[in-house]
């Protein structure tokens, strides 16, 4: 394949060490899917730094407070295994903060000593049988196969597959989000409105994520996913997943109970939009509101607007696959050339949607899948890129090529409001067009309202860090 | 009772023993029960031995590549996420390529898990060699371990050995597991037991003075040592080595040949001070440099070993004339609130008497992540009867503790920081500061100013919906509020 000599080509050879990744690990992903769950706690089975490093991205990212409990497990316990810390920990937490779902994710080092979570946790509830337990499901994320993507996508396998019952249809579509920012959920949230639709929200921040000050007493969880509607999924019209890699869930609804699964794509941009309301509006057979006609125009009236400014700008995009994918589909709907594409993850289907976007837009981006931002750098050195979209740690490559970086994705620790970046839907893709565009405005025109033409010195303010004494 | 059990932690009774209030001066009697094995499942805050390591020690050398032998994650986490600014010069005179270098780049194994199966010391020799192909121009591999390499049982020092005579660079690891000990703390030490044993003693200085002294803890978070080390110049001492913030890996090999070792940061690098003194004979003195009393004390006591009395007093007299009128200021603006240290270690002793002494606040309570005794017993010991000295806190007891205590300002992490102001109480990065440096005559008016303006965030007098239209209804943060009307 085309693509496939270049990423070779860019690889440098470099086959056994990662410099600079753009994955996280396995729990992180189970972490992510886990804050959108009303009155719950997650719970790492591992060491304790795992679960500290995790609250502190997680937290600096957001802005808002984050919970993740771990089982604290130190040299003698890791020779005797982990049944006495994760026993303690159900306790402690049990009593201490009563949620109504625990959910216990394992870590390298306990799936490295083979502890049988399932049976710890059965002989916990054992042990308990005239106390009112959480419900608690056991979730098994080793971070040395795969990436926080993998570790999403079995988080939410896990919860519906431990809690869903079939009952009475209930008229309602499951949405599998993936990780998204809370403003990206609630414009979801907001489509599904419009269609008159109810939805299942798997998982759903939006309120979690993005809390008001209240100066009251902060418990867990009072928004987000309910474990009454993880129960519910069984009986639902159908699954939409609006990552392709995180439909697990949806496959298993599907084979088991006949629930019909939609695999993507994350409607973002034009046609993705497109595509998701067509398969709600199949699913539940209605009619597009008018209202959502208009929003659509209005994506297209900004696009149409914009393109004189950013029709031939060369694109570099990083970040989550699903994610990657759609931005390269939705910047060449605009008239951007994406140059290189890079997503942390090794994933087929990655390859294949650039594959097939190349194909249509007629583009040919160096792709990197299972590539790191050492690699993605030594691509735009080659291939060149006037913006680069992606999260913090892309500033000092955008710094170093004098390109603007247009934060998206996570973690970004290095701005405000990661919580309100808004991209999904119309509505979303108004706000993306117009701020991408005014951000190349910024950088490549003059305030009288020229293009730059010569080389000028551009400050891009350095990276400042808020972090922990760790 | 002079121990404290939260309502939170009731389900929880062990944590009484962590949360003392303080009722004697005897420092041998009572303090927190601390440095023990965390409780499962209590919301700890403490990180792991690896962070420790690399995220504390080692992440501030300039001129090494940092090989995280882990799956992704342990390498992820540990990318770009401490505030330690390096530049690009070296002390033979030379340039280092990149800047902060130690703050841009991570190298990992990505291990797999065939790797966990099979071992992954292949795996960490091709990494070092293209860590050495792509970076060629670093001047030591550090290697790491981690949870799962230390359970796999990969022999890194017999990796590094090997690799360090095939690239013909120092290749040294750390084996500093995240389950070894009980906090980061085992960390720092593993950081200062390997860096004593691998690289002191190993070069020797481009040139000596007779005014050396080797700058030990001290990290340069934003910039702290930059300023420090204009203090020492001015006296005329000479920072031959600093362990470990902006340096290089060179320099720690030639530490031995200071006369002096001067300890910042007492809990993380005390260690290496007294090896050295042990094996080479440099004295070493504990060091406190926060504040314009601590800075100009210490300054003294450090200049006093050299007979640069007259120059230290200089430097001082210069430095207070600067900072000395807008630090009454701020005095004015901060006395009476009410504080609560809650910081990873020392700084809940470093900080609370010259809040206090210099800027009118009282402290309500001071906390530690990672302390061993002999930092709790200052902590007791600087602070009035009545206070808190807490072990381990998790968010559930400092919500609690806003919600019992009269406090105006915490001082804590980015972990709390976002809490306390859900619940209307401005609070300050002490970890990693916000407008730093925060050390040194400068530093200090830095963070009176920054508390100053996070007390006094006008925020806080209009946080209440006003029903009516009457301006003076607006009582939120009590004496703020009052301030603002007279
Ligand atoms: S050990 Fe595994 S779970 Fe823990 S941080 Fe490292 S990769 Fe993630
Ligand atoms: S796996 Fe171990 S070394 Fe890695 S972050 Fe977790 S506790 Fe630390």
């Amino acid at each position: 394949m085309h693509h496939d000599k270049k990423v070779t080509e860019i690889h440098h050879d470099k086959k056994f060490s990662v410099v600079n990744p753009s994955k996280m690990c396995q729990p992180m992903g189970a972490v992510q899917a886990l804050l959108g769950l009303k009155n719950s706690m997650p719970l790492i089975h591992g060491s304790q730094g795992c679960s500290t490093y995790m609250r502190f991205q997680l937290t600096r990212h957001f802005r808002e407070p984050i919970e993740v409990a771990s089982t604290s497990m130190n040299e003698k316990t890791v020779i005797y295994g982990g049944e006495y810390n994760l026993m303690k920990a159900l306790k402690n937490i049990t009593e201490k903060q009563s949620p109504s779902i625990i959910a216990v994710a394992s870590s390298c080092l306990t799936e490295t000593i083979g502890d049988d979570m399932a049976g710890i946790i059965r002989k916990f509830e054992d042990a308990n049988p005239d106390k009112e337990l959480p419900v608690i499901v056991p979730i098994s994320t080793p971070s040395y196969t795969e990436s926080h993507v993998e570790g999403y996508n079995r988080t939410i396998k896990a919860l519906v597959e431990n809690l869903t019952t079939l009952t009475a249809p209930n008229g309602k579509v499951n949405i599998i989000t993936g990780f998204l920012s809370p403003a990206d959920v609630g414009e979801v949230k907001e489509i599904l409105n419009d269609l008159n639709l109810e939805g299942i929200i798997l998982t759903d921040t939006s309120e979690n994520l993005d809390a008001p000050l209240s100066e009251s007493a902060l418990n867990l969880y009072d928004g987000g996913t309910t474990v009454g509607q993880l129960e519910d999924t069984a009986n639902s019209l159908g699954t939409i997943a609006l990552s392709k890699h995180a439909d697990s869930a949806g496959e298993f609804l599907e084979k088991k109970f006949g629930i019909k699964l939609i695999s993507g794509p994350l409607p973002l941009g034009l046609e993705n939009t497109d595509s998701f309301i067509r398969s709600a509006c199949q699913l539940a057979d209605l009619e597009i509101p008018e209202n959502i006609e208009k929003d659509r125009g209005r994506l297209m009236d900004a696009m149409v607007d914009a393109h004189s400014y950013n029709y031939h700008r060369k694109m570099a995009i990083f970040g989550d696959p699903d994610f990657v994918s759609s931005m390269t589909r939705f910047t060449s709907e605009m008239g951007m050339i994406p140059t290189v594409v890079c997503t942390g993850a090794k994933s087929k289907r990655f390859t294949e949607d650039i594959e097939t976007i190349s194909k249509e837009k007629e583009c040919s981006p160096v792709t990197l899948a299972g590539g790191d931002l050492y690699d993605m750098h030594e691509a735009i050195k080659k291939v060149g890129a006037d913006i680069l979209i992606g999260n913090s740690y892309g500033a000092s490559i955008a710094d170093e090529e004098n390109i603007p970086l247009f934060r998206a994705g996570f973690p970004i620790f290095d701005r405000l409001g990661a919580q309100r970046i808004s991209t999904l839907g119309y509505r979303g893709g108004i706000d993306f067009v117009d701020r991408l565009t005014n951000t190349i405005l910024d950088f490549y025109y003059d305030e009288a309202g020229y293009e730059i033409v010569e080389e000028e010195d551009m400050i891009i303010e350095d990276q400042k860090f808020a972090e922990e004494e760790i | 009772m002079p121990y404290k059990l939260f309502d939170v932690s009731k389900p929880i009774p062990e944590r009484k023993e962590h949360t003392y209030v303080k009722h004697c001066n005897d420092p041998e009697d009572c303090i927190p029960k601390c440095n023990s094995k965390t409780i499962p499942g209590s919301m700890t805050e403490r990180g792991c031995a690896f962070a420790g390591a690399k995220g504390v020690i080692t992440g501030a050398i300039k001129d090494v590549a940092h090989v995280v032998h882990s799956p992704i994650g342990c390498t992820m986490y540990g990318y770009g996420s401490k505030r330690y600014p390096t530049t690009t010069e070296l002390p033979d005179g030379s340039e280092f390529p990149v800047k902060d270098f130690n703050i841009k780049y991570i190298i990992g194994t990505d291990l797999q898990e065939s790797d966990v199966v099979f071992g992954g010391m292949k795996k960490l020799r091709q990494a070092v060699r293209e860590t050495n192909k792509e970076f060629p121009f670093v001047n030591a591999i550090y290697l790491y371990a981690t949870c799962t390499t230390g359970l796999i049982g990969d022999d890194m020092d017999a990796a590094a050995k090997e690799m360090e005579e095939e690239i013909g660079k120092p290749v040294i690891a750390f084996n500093a597991p995240g389950f070894a000990g009980s906090t980061q703390s085992k960390g720092h030490q593993i950081g200062n037991d390997t860096l004593f044993a691998k690289i002191v003693g190993t070069t020797e200085p481009p040139a000596t003075t007779p005014y050396d002294i080797n700058f030990i803890g001290e990290y340069n978070i934003d910039g702290d040592l930059w300023l420090l080390k204009e203090y020492f110049n001015e006296i005329g001492i000479n920072i031959l080595s600093t362990f470990t913030g902006d340096c290089c890996h060179n320099e720690l090999g030639w530490m031995h040949r200071a006369k002096l070792s001067v300890v910042r940061c007492q809990r993380s690098s005390t260690y290496i001070a007294k090896m050295i003194e042990e094996k080479y004979g440099v004295p070493y003195i504990k060091t406190d440099f926060f504040s314009t009393e601590y800075c100009a004390e210490n300054l003294r006591t450090v200049a006093k070993f050299f007979g640069l009395e007259d120059k230290a007093e200089e430097v001082i007299a210069k430095r207070m004339a600067k900072v000395g009128p807008e630090l009454d200021f701020y005095r004015e603006k901060l006395t009476g609130k009410k504080v609560f240290i809650f910081s990873g270690g020392p700084k809940s002793y470093h900080l609370s008497i010259p809040l206090h002494n210099e800027l009118g606040l009282e402290t309500t309570g001071v906390s530690s992540m990672f302390e061993h005794e002999d930092g709790f017993e200052k902590m007791k010991d600087r602070v009035k009867e009545g206070a808190l000295v807490i072990d381990d806190p998790n968010t559930l007891e400092l919500e609690e503790l806003i919600e019992d205590y009269d406090i105006d300002l915490i001082l804590g992490g980015v972990k709390e920081k976002y809490l306390v102001h859900k619940l209307g109480i401005p609070s300050l990065l002490i970890h990693s500061y916000e407008n730093g440096p925060y050390m040194g005559f400068e530093g200090f008016l830095n963070l009176a100013r920054d508390m100053y303006s996070a007390i006094y965030n006008p925020v806080w007098n209009i946080l209440e919906f006003q029903e009516t239209e009457d301006p003076d209804v607006a009582d939120v943060t009590g004496e703020a509020a009052e301030e603002v009307e007279k």
